[in-house]
């Protein structure tokens, strides 16, 4: 075989392998690995939302302009690609592993990737990370990586979005606004 | 003679009676003839329900058929969009609870930003 001949099957190759990977892989370019999803069995609640963007358009017309947090919402969610929700509480601390966590990480250490936050408490052994998503110089989706003593939390929005007003949804004072209603009401949405 | 003879003999002479020949009154095979050339049959039975024979009439039977269709069709409609605005109220619920999860972690961040600066910002002080 010539080495032209050689040449354009390893650059098909590349191509076959780099439209492969997650960042070509359309829905979603931030894979949540295996491991971490495996948590949810040791969990004693498990948060798991996933909503792509035609689902995000069609839940967002349920809601209320009347309800100023939904109208919020909505706004917030309007050029929304998708958003991507684990969210894993135990019983007891210790059941996830730092390398857990790392593997969560180091995917966006890779470029287009900004970290804007980075907390690590030797007080309550919590850490948080956000991440910013840059496309031509604007915010292209966040992610968060919540690694409390008894919970992970892993958030991955992508889509312009307005951290303050998606920062006010999420309580006051830092309280989040969650009930156990809207939860189960949630998980049952889910498992249909 | 047995009781039991004596009827059976009764029987015998009442079905010998009955079943004798008897002569066709004059004309009647010329009627029952120019009946069935006049295409006369035995009326119907009338119906005992009287509204049954309602639906007898085919553009009524259409008419009926038609809105038991349009009835079932509205029905599945129904259905349908009930099952839509459920499913769509669980969606919205997934979403506000995923936008208020993402938003809580945002504020937990914040707060240990300011946790830190405040503790930055103590310590400077107690230095000086």
């Amino acid at each position: 075989m010539s080495k032209t001949g050689t040449r354009k099957i390893v650059t098909t190759l590349w191509l076959v392998l780099l439209l492969a990977s997650p960042i070509f892989a359309g829905a979603q370019d931030v894979k949540i690995p295996a491991d971490v999803e495996k948590l949810s069995a040791k969990a004693k609640e498990t948060v798991e939302v996933t909503m792509d963007g035609p689902m995000l358009r069609w839940a967002s017309k349920y809601l209320s302009a009347d309800d100023p947090e939904e109208h919020k919402a909505a706004k917030l969610v309007a050029n929304l690609k998708g958003i991507y929700v684990r969210s894993f509480e135990f019983d007891k601390e210790g059941a996830y592993t730092a390398a857990e966590v790392e593997a969560l990480r180091s995917q966006f250490r890779a470029p287009g990737w900004s970290r804007v936050v980075g907390v690590r408490s030797e007080h309550d052994g919590d850490n948080v990370d956000v991440f910013f998503k840059i496309e031509n110089d604007k915010m292209a989706g966040i992610v968060i990586i919540a690694a409390e003593a008894k919970e992970l939390t892993f958030v991955d929005i992508e889509g312009p979005i307005e951290v303050e007003q998606l920062a006010d949804l999420g309580g006051e004072f830092g309280i989040p606004k969650l009930d156990h209603k809207s939860l189960q009401k949630a998980q049952k949405g889910d498992r249909r | 003679m047995s009781d039991m003879n004596k009827d059976l003999n009764r029987m015998d002479d009442a079905l010998k009676h009955a079943l004798q020949r008897q002569e066709v009154p004059d004309g009647f095979t010329g009627r029952v003839l120019a009946r069935v050339a006049a295409g006369d049959s035995p009326r119907r039975p009338v119906s005992r329900e009287p509204w049954l024979g309602f639906f007898t009439q085919p553009l009524v039977r259409w008419a009926a058929l038609a809105a038991v269709a349009v009835a079932m069709v509205l029905g599945v409609k129904l259905y349908n969009d009930h099952r839509e605005r459920v499913e769509g109220e669980a969606a919205k619920q997934r979403l506000m609870l995923a936008l208020r999860v993402a938003g809580s972690k945002l504020q937990l961040a914040k707060a240990k930003v300011n946790e830190m600066n405040a503790g930055q910002s103590t310590n400077r002080q107690v230095k000086e």
